[in-house]
């Protein structure tokens, strides 16, 4: 069995991973987001939840496979809390896939002001001397 | 804290509410991480002289006022007390603005949201973004909302920040978070806020200016921004209201006056729709004919708000009932805020960022 290795998500991680979660960070280190599947409904989740919303069974991570998404919302954050002061000002962003599916991450690349039903590239990132990896979004 | 307790329960003392008639006590107590004080309802109880009774605290994030409130109100209907005593507290200032906004970021996911650094009012900005996007909304109406808050804050000596901003001011300050500036947020506030609430058959033994309560709604909404239905509104504040009004058999027409949780300038706006004061797109419409000041349709936070009265988490949904009280009792400091003739007031309190909401219709008792 592998060694675990020890990741943590986003910017500012609250460092509780379970197995479940640890299996997410992994797949998201190799450049995949996972979503989850109810194995009893089929209900979906992005981002991926262990037990089913509706009938509480075991779900199943998969490889979610859609790149691109529209920019459903967002905000300049210039007031950081104290956990993401050297990052501000960013921007966060919601993006909605085709499927309905939404994700909610930095736009790391802007180089002007954001805007509604914009286009939203799916990307990753790791900062490897905080063992952070993250998904974000790029336009 | 316990002092904030004390300057709250003190008037209620002066009225003759002394402890030996008080059976138990809710401490509406949201954030303990501000002051490190834990077992927060047993400290107060014993600094106002109520050790030897009943005491718990309620906490359910900036609705912790209006949770603690329903609380006692299910108590007291159910018999078990007949007069309880409902204190609301918040201690923010001991820790600096950037540590206060880490701690309350931390009321959003802390799996998904808190690693990506959505502060309050990083939520409450993306509901702004989403509905000036929808609605083709200025950021001027907000602004124009900041400035009916701290007319009314400062005729209000309780205020915070009791004093008036022009338009040009508050459209214009240091941005928060984008498209949010700093005359769009509430303000980091210590505070105390107290009200007592009794059983029907013994109101008359401490008053005769009642209000009653008429009408109770709460609601929740998804943990999640992202994963809200609209962002347009708060789907939580809408089915509050609705069985509010159904239990009070009201209609939002009939309200004379309300509170609403304005911790954000866009808040108020949404709250206008959810509360059914304007249909879904015309708050605007509603602030520019200023429909909202304490003289015209429906008057709105003639108190200064969240924002210029200022936001004290667990004691603001108290607050918002004691100033409904006030004001049918034709108590405003000063004519230019009081409200004529209130019979049915409306108290709003939402938490977070609309995953739990209460609303309160109250009835003048006399």
């Amino acid at each position: 069995m592998a060694e675990k290795k020890e990741l943590y998500l986003g910017y500012a991680s609250d460092k509780a991973v379970t197995p479940f979660f640890q299996e997410f960070l992994e797949a998201l280190d190799q450049g995949t987001l996972m979503m989850s599947k109810c194995t009893k409904c089929g209900a979906e989740y992005l981002p991926p939840r262990q037990h089913c919303q509706k009938d509480m069974a075991d779900c199943e991570l998969k490889p979610f496979t859609e790149t691109e998404a529209k920019l459903y919302s967002y905000v300049i954050v210039d007031f950081p809390p104290d956990s993401l002061s050297d990052r501000a000002p960013y921007v966060v962003a919601v993006g909605e896939f085709p499927s309905g599916k939404r994700l909610t991450a930095h736009i790391t690349n802007l180089m002007s002001m954001p805007e509604v039903g914009m286009t939203l590239k799916l990307g990753f990132d790791k900062m490897e001397e905080k063992k952070l990896v993250t998904y974000k979004w790029l336009v | 804290m316990r002092e904030l307790c004390a300057e709250a329960y003190r008037p209620i003392y002066d009225e003759g509410i002394t402890q030996d008639r008080i059976d138990a006590t809710v401490l509406s107590y949201a954030a303990s991480q501000f002051t490190g004080q834990g077992a927060g309802s047993a400290l107060i109880a014993d600094y106002l002289g109520l050790h030897d009774k009943p005491h718990l605290r309620v906490e359910s994030a900036c609705t912790t006022g209006t949770a603690s409130l329903r609380a006692a109100w299910g108590m007291v209907s159910a018999g078990l007390y007949d007069v309880m005593l409902v204190l609301g507290v918040e201690q923010m200032n001991r820790v600096s603005s950037g540590t206060a906004t880490e701690y309350m970021s931390r009321a959003g996911d802390m799996r998904w949201e808190y690693p990506y650094g959505i502060s309050f009012p990083a939520f409450y900005a993306l509901m702004a973004s989403r509905y000036m996007h929808e609605y083709n909304m200025p950021h001027e109406v907000l602004s124009m909302i900041a400035v009916k808050s701290h007319h009314y804050g400062a005729q209000n000596p309780k205020a915070h920040l009791p004093r008036e901003v022009s338009l040009e001011e508050a459209n214009n300050a240091v941005p928060i978070c984008r498209p949010l500036n700093l005359y769009d947020c509430s303000l980091i506030t210590d505070g105390a806020a107290a009200v007592v609430i009794a059983a029907e058959d013994r109101v008359k033994e401490f008053t005769d200016e009642p209000m009653w309560i008429k009408g109770i709604g709460a609601g929740a909404s998804a943990m999640m921004i992202q994963d809200r239905e609209a962002l347009t509104s708060i789907p939580g504040a809408k089915r509050a209201a609705k069985a509010a009004y159904k239990m009070a058999g009201l209609e939002p027409k009939d309200i004379n006056m309300a509170e609403v949780h304005d911790c954000f300038t866009i808040a108020e706006l949404i709250a206008y729709e959810d509360l059914g004061f304007a249909e879904p797109g015309k708050g605007p419409d509603l602030v520019r004919n200023k429909e909202n000041y304490h003289d015209a349709r429906i008057p709105v936070n003639c108190d200064g708000g969240l924002k210029s009265k200022g936001h004290p988490l667990g004691a603001t949904g108290v607050s918002m009932t004691y100033e409904v009280l006030k004001q049918m009792r034709g108590e405003a400091e000063k004519p230019s805020r009081q409200i004529d003739d209130v019979q049915y007031g409306l108290v709003h309190n939402v938490g977070q960022s609309g995953q739990f909401v209460n609303v309160f219709i109250y009835e003048r008792g006399w």
